[in-house]
């Protein structure tokens, strides 16, 4: 028999229960879209997380510290990684520093894409009553711009070497620089600072334990007070594009070039030990500037945790989103399984008003069965024949299903639009949507396979039974 | 004369036994038959003498207890349920007393289902179906439903339907018996008509002796057991011719 053929018959005697087939098609309706629905919301959270965690720095980046040695290295402010778990895999008292050496071996392992290295100061800045501290990062130029920043027209990035210029975020100045005069901020009052980075010069002060010395009137261990550090005017070569309240992680730091970071801090520090930097034991500095960080941009997020356990092996503090987003994405699979556990209990329900309808179908068809039996019907396509019936009830049903889901899917979207998450609570990715048919035409034969059976091993002779 | 013939159908030493709580009904209790090619034969009986079992044994629908049923050479006892249906589909056709026709399917494609199950394309199988209907007069109402056509007409579908198949052997289960006796005679001479000129073989199983009598050969099967052979072929054949 063809295939054709069969599903011909299949498809004649569905149309002949109309009313039977399309009530049992909508069960299917229902239960394909509250399973693709509450899937769609699972998913939706999940886009949602993800997108907010590009937001933090990125799901391919690994942030890589030195290790002085048993201690938990130095001072770290406004690093960009939002970590769960910092570990520190070395032991060992040789302490492990990040050089420009360093920085080449990192780059040399697998999967690596690139290795920015991070040079981070805090400095004072200070335009007219106004005064502010903020973290300083000086990185390579590849490194500013893999972070996508939005700059406002005009600005661009500090490309020089040789001459510090500086990228300011857009809440540097309502987050970090108060009025000097009753030291209010504006996150306190409201009141905006009147800062202007671009066109207004800015004092920086490199020297800040010196400043705050000098500012307070302490006098150093030979009894002479501490002289004021030098002011430096640098020029800013741009701002980023947001208002004072648009919080990312980079809108509250300041960046440069990390080469001229280093000239502009040998030139100040003369032979001093740069804040920040380690010293010999006799307190002495080092020849070279370490850096503190160095932002490891991995190739793909599945080589993440492969990378960040050779980084810790080699002895530096590395960490990541990664654990965090393994722990976010467990927690929403969950959330996900629940949510598709309260659509399957309807699908599950759908699956037996088909066997229902089925089974109703093959004892109102016995002779019928048993007719097409003597004429020669081979006992597979009495099987396939049914199979196929219940097939086309999950496959219809499951077709309709869909497009229901995805307009409730549309109403759920424009109704919360705005309230959660930008992304939209449902979601429906194309898999989805496949697999869903599928999954609703499984369920059909799935449910039409015992009643078909049964159609398959139904006696002849009922046809020749006169009744 | 009947020595020259071939034998179509041989049941040898046939035993069916149906237990039915302790006590054994014997439904065929030892029958021993040969049909030839080209005869139209009835096997007569009251109901409950086992002549529907009988039936049911030649054609395959049924396993005996015990014996054999030769047909074309073929052991259907040695058969089993596949194999069965691929030999139903290869070499034999049916008439049902209920006629049986499917509902949903309009003459011509009833009667081309037969041919469907064989594999043949649309186009071929419906040409075929046509020739057939006309051939049982029915040139007129091919493209009616079952229900819309009177019980002979549905019945000369089911005569179409039985020999499209361009079978070996016909088997009839009361062909007429829901049928009134003008239709029933015309339906009979209809069968008998066709199985000459196609010089095909009939096997008619019926409770009326009347209906029996147009048989060539009419077999009398009492509780079991065939008590007597009525041989018309020389009363009637001219007659028939």
């Amino acid at each position: 028999m063809k295939f054709r053929d069969l599903l011909g018959m299949s498809i004649s005697s569905l149309w002949r229960r109309k009313l039977r087939t399309i009530l049992t098609i909508l069960g299917v309706v229902i239960g394909t879209a509250s399973i693709v629905v509450m899937i769609s919301l699972g998913l939706g959270l999940d886009k949602a997380q993800m997108a907010q965690i590009e937001q933090y720095g990125g799901l391919t980046t690994i942030n890589v510290r030195g290790n002085e040695g048993g201690s938990s290295g130095y001072y770290m402010g406004g690093g960009v990684s939002v970590a769960v778990e910092d570990v520190g895999s070395s032991d060992s008292s040789e302490p492990t520093r990040l050089d420009d050496a360093a920085i080449e071996v990192l780059s040399q392992i697998e999967n690596v894409e690139s290795v920015a290295p991070m040079l981070q100061t805090y400095v004072i800045g200070r335009q007219g009553i106004y005064e502010g501290q903020f973290n300083l990062i000086g990185t390579t130029v590849e490194a500013l711009e893999n972070m996508h920043l939005e700059l406002t027209e005009g600005s661009s990035l500090p490309t020089s070497e040789t001459e510090l210029k500086i990228l300011y975020g857009n809440t540097v100045v309502s987050d970090n620089f108060y009025n000097s005069r009753n030291n209010e901020y504006y996150w306190e009052n409201g009141n905006m600072p009147d800062v202007d980075l671009v066109n207004d010069p800015l004092f920086l002060i490199f020297d800040s334990d010196a400043y705050w010395n000098s500012k307070w009137g302490g006098t150093d261990e030979n009894g002479n007070p501490y002289k004021a550090p030098k002011k430096y005017v640098v020029e800013s070569c741009g701002v980023m594009a947001g208002g004072p309240e648009d919080y990312s992680s980079s809108s509250y730091n300041a960046y440069c070039n990390v080469e001229a970071l280093k000239v502009q801090l040998k030139k100040i520090f003369k032979g001093r030990v740069i804040p920040g930097q380690p010293q010999t034991k006799a307190g002495k500095p080092y020849k070279e500037i370490y850096y503190n960080q160095a932002e490891v941009k991995v190739t793909d997020m599945k080589y993440m945790e492969e990378v960040q356990e050779i980084i810790r092996g080699m002895g530096y503090y590395a960490d990541s989103n990664i654990e965090w987003i393994t722990q976010m994405r467990e927690s929403s699979r969950s959330v996900q399984a629940a949510l598709g556990g309260i659509g399957a209990v309807s699908l599950f329900v759908a699956a037996i008003g088909i066997a229902n309808t089925m089974m109703m179908s093959i004892y109102e068809r016995t002779k019928e069965i048993g007719v097409i039996k003597v004429l020669g019907c081979e006992l597979p396509n009495i099987r396939n024949m049914f199979l196929a019936e219940a097939a086309f009830i999950g496959l219809i049903g499951g077709a309709i299903g869909l497009v229901l889901s995805y307009i409730i899917s549309a109403v759920i979207n424009m109704v919360t639009k705005g309230m959660m998450y930008e992304t939209g609570v449902s979601y429906i990715p194309v898999w989805l949507t496949l697999t869903a048919l599928l999954f609703a035409m499984i369920v059909g034969m799935v449910s039409g396979l015992f009643p078909a059976l049964r159609a398959m091993r139904l006696s002849p002779l009922a046809a020749i039974r006169n009744e | 004369m009947a020595q020259e013939r071939k034998a179509v159908i041989q049941a040898k030493n046939l035993y069916k036994i149906y237990s039915v709580g302790e006590s054994k009904v014997r439904a065929l209790n030892g029958v021993n038959l040969t049909i030839y090619k080209g005869e139209f034969c009835s096997i007569v009986g009251t109901s409950g003498s086992g002549k529907s079992t009988m039936l049911n044994m030649l054609a395959g629908l049924e396993k005996p207890t015990k014996g054999e049923v030769i047909i074309g050479g073929e052991h259907l006892e040695k058969m089993n349920e596949n194999q069965l249906v691929r030999f139903r589909r290869e070499h034999v056709g049916f008439i049902f007393q209920s006629f049986n026709l499917l509902g949903t399917l309009d003459a011509r494609e009833n009667v081309a289902l037969p041919l469907t199950f064989r594999g043949m394309p649309k186009k071929e199988r419906l040409a075929k179906a046509d020739a057939m209907l006309n051939l049982v007069g029915l040139p007129k109402h091919k493209d009616h439903r079952p229900n819309e056509m009177s019980g002979g007409q549905q019945q000369r579908v089911g005569v179409a339907r039985a020999l499209v198949v361009d079978p070996e052997i016909i088997f009839a289960d009361e062909p007429t018996g829901n049928l009134d006796s003008n239709t029933s005679a015309e339906v009979m001479g209809l069968m008998k008509k066709i199985v000459r000129e196609q010089n095909q073989t009939l096997v008619m199983v019926t409770h009326d002796n009347h209906l029996a009598g147009f048989a060539d050969r009419i077999f009398h099967i009492i509780d079991g057991k065939i008590v007597k052979i009525e041989d018309n072929t020389g009363k009637r054949g001219d007659e028939d011719l």
